[in-house]
């Protein structure tokens, strides 16, 4: 239906909550990427054909990523006047059992993780009651939501649809407010306040250094000319990181109406959505989410009668990690190789076509619908001082609960491995976090209590990045992990600047040899000397960031690297000669 | 290059406007048409669209989705990124290598059945090590699964 | 003929006012302040890739370091062209290539002026190619064939002709030759009857010209009048096209026609 204004997206609205509250029984699968690798589609297929087969009413949905990756694949389950029921480790299998007891209006108690009374519409301030006051008591053993420890020092407001809806469904995503944050932008405030108000909000890039996403809108949107461009960079590409993807795959709606705004701001009339190769199932959500929006007039000519006009394209990358660096995806987008160039120009000034171009990251983007509707001060305030808001990490390796997280900025390294991650697995110590993927750094467990911010984590050497966590045990050999970081750097770097070429490669081959017990003494010091010259001397930051890595691990862990040169040893059992 | 094809090659163009700009998408659908870029597809897409065919090579041969030889019926995808690293993916990917007959530079098995390809990351980092063989994919493998894996394909 | 507004900079504390759009570089030669270059060629646009040039640029505040090649004036900014990091960066580029050429002139002049000795630790490539696009960029801009490009991308990216095969474009005029800086690219004008075999096995007789790197061997028009052998008969096939110029122009070398 074509949306034109508040009353439009009322009946909108309305008819994502009967979609989601419905008066009769409805079962979520999870069903983003990771999920379906360990059988939720399997599972949805069984769920389908045992409601079938039992003659019961019941919408069964794909949903998005829920987070709880160590319990996939994970099902909900929503009776009228019941609690929302949690069910986890669903295997096909386990159907038959799950839909008989479900069937019967009851609860599979042995599978089931927990309880949730009432849902947060978060956007709009309301909340939807799934039973009464105190009706989960009846299943009194089951914990409720705010008790499970992966989930209480979390905060999802980025992540405040993801495994709650369908992501392909726009009336659902309607329902938890989408596109109300639109309306007000497009409607009642002028692109100038909207520059202010995420300004004021402290929101920073969420994709490296975090640069304020307001000071860019800013620059952009008072650079000369008339046309303008907005791309949405949804290029993660790090390898072991799966944030941007789960958010793609589970609310495409929350990052396409983040860059309306955003356009709108800038006075944009042209967007791209660059989502780089092998993401197919993100690609697929996100070209259904924009032609929805298309439909409901969210996107093309007088947007909700405010006279802006704004198209989106959707680009799937040719396979480059490079690109997700600014100039280099400009020219990846203008069908080139990602070449990156030196800067000045900066993009917003000078971009795509020679256009002044604002490229936020998506995570950036999916921010922006909460700080239009919650306002600055709200926003503001969580997080830490200079770093404001949530941030979304993917929390993996060696934890007992591994999964998608999304945390306030300003929440101890501590705190999530321990009280979210539920620490490392028996027998197993804790050694170190790999944070910021090859542009990042190993914290150690010595520094465990270090506040997770912009700051802080560039301080002890490492980088919000994207946001991967993997947790690494006593098997995990640093220079291992190093070699690991350059090889793929190596693959990955275009080949323009010799630092970068030249240096990553051959700062591996000295790593290599290290690894093989083949290091001479002066290698260190070579290769803190050429890690020196790389980070100064390359062109763009994939060579600039290549070196953090072998850094951060020479920082706090050279007595391994020395056991490796001096006794051709690898203490983690690792390398092998 | 039989007369089909061209026609089909046709059709991309037009489908993308004959927009030299979108040349990736343009080599995108070529490869998901033919499988890989074949030689004379390459050629007759720089005449039509008046693109040097250097410039049209250096795009092939700069991006990874893009393959310049012909694949294997199911495509492979090792997934190397960290946490599957961490948890032994490598070990994987030389099995792999080891059953389908590979080498570093044969990326495709002799009977023309597989083709084998380290990715960086599927995004299931919490079911590492990752394995997908097409639109399928297989989390926490083992070295002992794969040939289990490799057998429902070889069967179709 | 629009007139473009002068900026005024400082370069090693000495100022310079140039026209906006002048690189540092460009200012600088006009200082007389030499900075080596590689990849830089003023008949080219710049590619700003070898990070020799590279200079400490300080504008609003804030330094950084910058390839003074690709670096467009501003007005205030100050430049540094020898700071003692700019220098170990430039000492780094010439290491690094120097063990990928270590037989190239151009390298091994540039490490005696930079007072450098090749590594000991790396081992050497010995490829003359050190990916710096002046052969691809002369060919595009100057020439307008475009016949070859970069292929692959990282340590592997090397200037290549389609396929790494007989480039169908090129029209052996034997400007990539001349621009190379470490003559990676060899060239060979064959005499009258001398045979030569190309790497796709066709056998070419002279007088031609063979061009190794991009695989082609193109048979050499004669004078009609001094009977010399002059330029590729495809080279002046694809002039003729290009120019709407009588067939019977190209018959002639540009000596005789001149003269």
């Amino acid at each position: 239906m074509k949306v034109s204004g508040k009353k439009d997206l009322q009946i909108l609205k309305e008819k994502g909550l009967a979609s989601l509250f419905p008066d009769k029984t409805r079962i979520m699968v999870g069903m983003a990427t990771c999920c379906i690798s360990k059988g939720a589609d399997k599972v949805m297929t069984g769920i389908k054909e045992e409601v079938k087969k039992r003659g019961f009413k019941a919408n069964v949905v794909p949903v998005g990523c829920t987070g709880l990756c160590y319990k996939e694949p994970t099902v909900e389950v929503i009776q009228p006047g019941k609690p929302k029921i949690t069910y986890g480790d669903i295997t096909p299998e386990r159907v038959p059992q799950l839909i008989e007891a479900v069937g019967k209006g009851g609860v599979k108690k042995e599978w089931a993780l927990y309880q949730t009374e009432r849902e947060d519409l978060l956007l709009d301030g309301g909340y939807h009651a799934y039973c009464s006051k105190g009706a989960a008591k009846e299943l009194k053993a089951l914990p409720k939501h705010s008790e499970i420890p992966f989930l209480k020092k979390q905060r999802k407001i980025i992540l405040r649809n993801s495994g709650l809806i369908n992501p392909e469904n726009i009336e659902e995503y309607a329902a938890r407010g989408g596109y109300s944050s639109l309306l007000k932008a497009v409607t009642q405030m002028k692109p100038q306040e909207l520059i202010d108000e995420v300004t004021k909000a402290g929101l920073r890039g969420r994709s490296g250094g975090g640069f304020p996403a307001g000071i860019k809108w800013l620059s952009c949107s008072r650079a000369e000319g008339k046309v303008k461009y907005i791309i949405c960079n949804i290029s993660e590409g790090d390898p072991g990181i799966g944030m941007h993807k789960s958010l793609v795959e589970s609310d495409p709606h929350s990052i396409l109406e983040g860059m309306i705004i955003a356009a709108y701001a800038i006075g944009a009339k042209e967007g791209y959505i660059y989502i780089s190769s092998g993401y197919s199932l993100g690609l697929q959500r996100m070209e259904k989410a924009v032609k929805d929006a298309r439909t409901c007039g969210f996107l093309g000519k007088n947007i909700l009668k405010s006279g802006f006009d704004f198209t989106v394209r959707v680009k799937e990358g040719g396979g480059a990690y490079v690109c997700g660096e600014e100039t280099a995806l400009i020219k990846a987008i203008e069908g080139d190789w990602g070449e990156p160039r030196q800067r000045p120009p900066f993009p917003a000034v000078s971009g795509l076509w020679g256009k002044p171009t604002v490229i936020n990251n998506v995570e950036t983007l999916a921010n922006v619908p909460l700080i239009v509707s919650k306002g600055a001060k709200w926003y503001s305030s969580i997080g830490s001082d200079k770093s404001k808001g949530t941030k979304v990490f993917s929390l993996i390796g060696e934890v007992n609960r591994a999964g998608l997280i999304e945390v306030p900025l300003g929440i101890t390294l501590k705190e999530i491995i321990y009280d979210i991650g539920g620490g490392i697995p028996k027998g197993k110590s804790f050694k170190a976090v790999q944070m910021g993927g090859t542009a990042g750094g190993c914290i150690p467990k010595s520094l465990s209590n270090l506040s997770v911010d912009y700051e802080t984590l560039a301080q002890a050497g490492s980088a919000m990045s994207s946001g991967g966590l993997i947790i690494m045990d006593e098997k995990t050999c640093m220079v291992d992990v190093v070699k690991y970081f350059l090889s793929f750097l190596e693959g990955e770097s275009c080949g323009k600047c010799t630092p970068c070429r030249v240096g990553v490669r051959r700062m591996r081959e000295v790593l290599t040899d290290i690894s093989k017990g083949k290091g001479k003494k002066e290698d260190l010091e070579l290769l803190e000397k050429m890690a020196k010259l790389i980070k100064e001397g390359a062109l763009c930051n994939l060579g600039k960031t290549a070196p953090n890595p072998f850094l951060s691990t020479l920082r706090y862990f050279r007595d391994e690297y020395l056991a490796h040169i001096q006794r051709k040893k690898c203490p983690a059992g690792v390398c092998t000669s | 290059m039989e007369s089909l094809n061209r026609s089909v090659i046709d059709g991309i163009l037009k489908k993308h406007g004959n927009d030299a700009g979108l040349l990736i998408s343009i080599l995108r659908d070529v490869q998901g048409e033919c499988g890989y870029l074949p030689r004379e597809a390459l050629e007759y897409v720089s005449q039509k669209l008046n693109v040097p065919l250097s410039k049209i090579f250096c795009i092939a041969t700069f991006y990874s989705s893009f393959s310049l030889e012909p694949r294997g019926k199911n495509m492979v995808s090792v997934c190397s990124g960290t946490a599957c690293h961490v948890r032994h993916g490598d070990d994987i990917a030389n099995k792999l290598t080891r059953e389908l007959k590979l080498s570093a530079d044969k990326r495709t098995s002799p009977d023309r059945a597989f083709t084998l390809e380290k990715v960086r990351c599927m995004g299931c980092c919490s079911v590492a090590p990752a394995v997908r063989v097409n639109e399928d994919t297989y989390g926490q493998v083992t070295q002992d699964a794969i040939n289990g894996i490799l057998k429902k394909y070889r069967k179709t | 003929m629009t007139v473009r507004p002068m900026v005024t900079l400082r370069i090693n504390g000495k100022e310079v006012k140039v026209p906006k759009g002048t690189t540092v570089l460009e200012a600088a030669r006009k200082l007389d302040i030499s900075i080596p270059t590689l990849c830089y060629h003023e008949a080219l646009t710049p590619y700003g890739g070898c990070r020799l040039c590279v200079v400490e640029v300080t504008r609003d505040g804030a330094s950084s370091i910058a390839s003074s090649c690709s670096y467009e004036v501003a007005e205030g900014l100050e430049v540094k062209t020898e700071t003692d990091t700019v220098l170990e960066i430039r000492k780094f580029v010439v290491e690094l290539l120097l063990a990928e050429a270590p037989e190239a002139k151009v390298l091994k002049d540039l490490a005696q002026e930079l007072g450098i000795k090749p590594s000991k630790r790396f081992k050497p490539r010995n490829e003359l190619c050190i990916a710096c696009g002046q052969c691809i960029r002369a060919c595009k801009e100057i020439v307008g064939v475009s016949a070859i490009d970069f292929a692959k991308r990282g340590y592997e990216k090397i200037a290549a002709s389609p396929f790494f095969e007989r480039s169908p474009d090129c029209i052996g005029c034997g400007t990539c030759y001349n621009i190379c800086p470490t003559g990676a690219i060899t060239l060979k004008d064959i005499a009258e009857g001398e045979k030569a075999v190309l790497p796709d096995g066709s056998e070419i007789t002279g007088p031609a010209r063979i061009i190794d790197n991009w695989k082609v061997g193109l048979e050499m028009k004669r004078c009609k009048q001094c009977g010399e052998p002059f330029a590729p008969q495809f080279q002046l096939e694809y002039f003729s096209k290009k120019v709407n110029l009588p067939e019977d122009f190209f018959e002639v070398c540009v000596e005789c026609r001149v003269l």
